[in-house]
């Protein structure tokens, strides 16, 4: 890879972290690039181990990490580079959420008032103006997870990697805090985010990474990892359509469609094909020549619930 | 994604154009802020200062014992001397010095804070020694007032105070006393940081080092030059009887035990750095 790659995007080298003699996570060879990266498995997958490895709070037993070109080993380059919101629940005693922000930022080498005006900003960016002024631990759940976020964007990050960030917000919470995240990587971050809640990384992540047992099973961007899986699981499209026999007999005539079953109310069809663009353009074909009416077209396994449950389990494996 | 634009990296021009040894006086400087204002000005601080206020609390209640020689200053020498050297050097002290500088990196980990300061860009090194520099900032100050009060208490119902302090010895005793206070304070600080760097108690420890300082009049020559109380004890004024049973040596020169202490110090104070910088966060395990 040339240093030119590297130095914009996050480099996994064959990483392993052992704990003793447990797995954390194993062989790892990833490049993540700019944008919002979902990194999805079950509990104990590995996960926060891969993350806490990234922002260098764990040393890898095997393998090198660079994010951006920087290492753990120069502190001062790499968490300048750096903000990093972990699951961890806790804050320094005694402070506010203004002065939690602000004294970190001293601690990076702000002067006062440069410290001073990035933390309001941080603050303003998470909608939490109002309660700067009262000590953190008499926060609610949701609003430890903004100040952490507050905490970990205000030195203004080129990579932020954020830990379960929408546990415990609100659900107005969640979709401002998934529009900061968008607003992030629109301007060129390197936004890692891991969650369980599966809807919500497959509407926020450009490319997911799928962990499980502490190996890295997919990666990508969902529509690429779903088209590799067709072989294996052929990808399901739904049509509802005027015609759906008319269409099934049409269909079913080319290799790569496996199945094709009208919808019980008589005004769909389930095509399994192992080829979805190939089908996309015989339904084309199929409806100039038949004059069928297609209402919808709608794939229902290509997000990335599908392709979780089909890589590791609906039970996470279990 | 070749393409995509490389993301400015986000250093203030304010901090590009520090020299390194202001950008690092700087983040020394908001560490220890940082430190005094979640470890030392709440509710946290209230037994570190009621241990190191109680020499001052033991000379006042000696004001009211019956047959209190008012007229005779050497009583109060001899008092001090002992509620100095016993009470206040090897349990009073070396306590509250555990408490500050033992829980240094270990309260961060049991609150699962650590790893806010090892996401900033500060060199771990710069780190420890930012927090030694704390404990030292706070202990010393906080000792140096005990004994300035607990010496002032000790020698007030006598008679000729005046004259002991300004004509006779009493000044280069409280002078005395005092670089004592603040050689232990950096002192056993030191080793107290190194434990908290290594043991998951350094309480443990650290009641072997009390018990090993305890036993020091009885340990041969040799191994008294490995306790820390047998050079503070020579700085002191008064020299202290350590009953029958003590193995006497000759006492180390100041010119000795000052820089000693100071050099130990410091290469306590750089393991527990080279400890922390291979250091990593993972709470789950405590």
């Amino acid at each position: 890879m040339s240093a030119v790659i590297s130095d914009r995007q996050i480099v996994y080298e064959n990483v392993s972290k052992f704990y003793g003699e447990v797995l954390g996570v194993n062989r790892v060879t990833l490049s993540v690039p700019p944008g919002i990266t979902g990194l999805v498995g079950p509990n104990g997958s590995g996960k926060t181990t891969l993350m806490n490895l990234t922002a260098g709070l764990l040393h890898p037993t095997r393998g090198s990490i660079s994010v951006l070109g920087a290492t753990p080993e120069h502190p001062e380059e790499m968490f300048r580079l750096v903000g990093y919101a972990t699951q961890y629940d806790a804050f320094p005693p005694g402070l506010t959420g203004f002065q939690f922000i602000e004294s970190f930022l001293r601690v990076h080498g702000y002067g006062r008032v440069e410290a001073e005006e990035l933390a309001w900003k941080a603050i303003e960016r998470v909608n939490l103006v109002d309660a700067a002024g009262r000590k953190v631990a008499g926060y609610s759940k949701g609003m430890r997870q903004r100040i952490k976020l507050a905490q970990a964007i205000a030195h203004r990050p080129s990579v932020l990697i954020l830990d379960e960030p929408l546990n415990g917000l609100d659900p107005m919470a969640r979709a401002e805090v998934i529009a900061l995240f968008r607003e992030l990587a629109a301007g060129g971050l390197h936004v890692l985010v891991s969650s369980h809640i599966l809807h919500e990384v497959d509407l926020i992540s450009d490319q997911v990474v799928l962990i499980h047992g502490g190996y890295v099973v997919a990666e990508g961007d969902i529509g690429g990892v779903r088209d590799e899986m067709e072989e294996q699981h052929p990808a399901q499209v739904l049509i509802r359509c005027d015609q759906p026999s008319l269409l099934a007999s049409r269909v079913f005539l080319h290799d790569h469609v496996v199945e094709a079953r009208v919808h019980d109310d008589g005004k769909g069809l389930l095509v399994r094909t192992r080829d979805a663009d190939q089908f996309y353009l015989l339904l084309n074909q199929v409806v100039v020549d038949t004059g069928l009416v297609v209402e919808t077209v709608m794939p229902t396994d290509a997000d990335v619930n599908a392709v979780y449950e089909y890589l590791i389990g609906a039970n996470g494996g279990k | 994604m070749n393409d995509i634009v490389t993301p400015s990296v986000s250093v203030t021009p304010e901090a590009r154009q520090l020299p390194w040894r202001s950008h690092r006086a700087r983040q020394i400087r908001a560490v220890m802020r940082l430190e005094l204002r979640k470890s030392f000005l709440g509710r946290r601080s209230y037994g570190k200062i009621a241990l190191a206020l109680s020499p001052v609390i033991i000379a006042l209640i000696r004001l009211f014992h019956p047959n209190l020689a008012a007229d005779q200053i050497e009583e109060a020498t001899g008092f001090f001397s002992i509620l100095f050297q016993v009470y206040a050097l090897r349990l009073a002290l070396v306590l509250t010095c555990l408490a500050i500088f033992g829980d240094m990196i270990r309260r961060e980990v049991l609150d699962r804070t650590l790893h806010y300061y090892f996401l900033a860009p500060i060199r771990r090194e710069v780190l420890v020694v930012a927090k030694y520099l704390t404990g030292v900032l706070v202990s010393v100050p906080l000792f140096g007032v005990s004994t300035l009060a607990a010496f002032t208490v000790a020698y007030l119902p006598h008679e000729g105070v005046q004259a002991f302090l300004f004509n006779g010895p009493g000044l280069g005793h409280l002078g005395s006393y005092l670089l004592v206070t603040v050689l232990a304070c950096i002192g056993y600080g030191s080793v107290f940081l190194l434990f908290g760097s290594f043991f998951r108690s350094p309480a443990i420890p650290a009641l072997a080092v009390m018990g090993w300082e305890s036993i020091h009049f009885l340990l041969p020559p040799l191994l008294k030059k490995f306790s820390v109380i047998h050079y503070l004890q020579s700085l002191c004024p008064v020299p202290m009887s350590e009953g029958p049973f003590a193995i006497l040596s000759d006492a180390p020169s100041p010119w000795l035990s000052i820089p000693g202490l100071l050099l130990l110090s410091g290469a306590f104070v750089a393991i527990s750095a080279w400890r922390i910088r291979g250091m990593e966060v993972s709470y789950e395990e405590e």
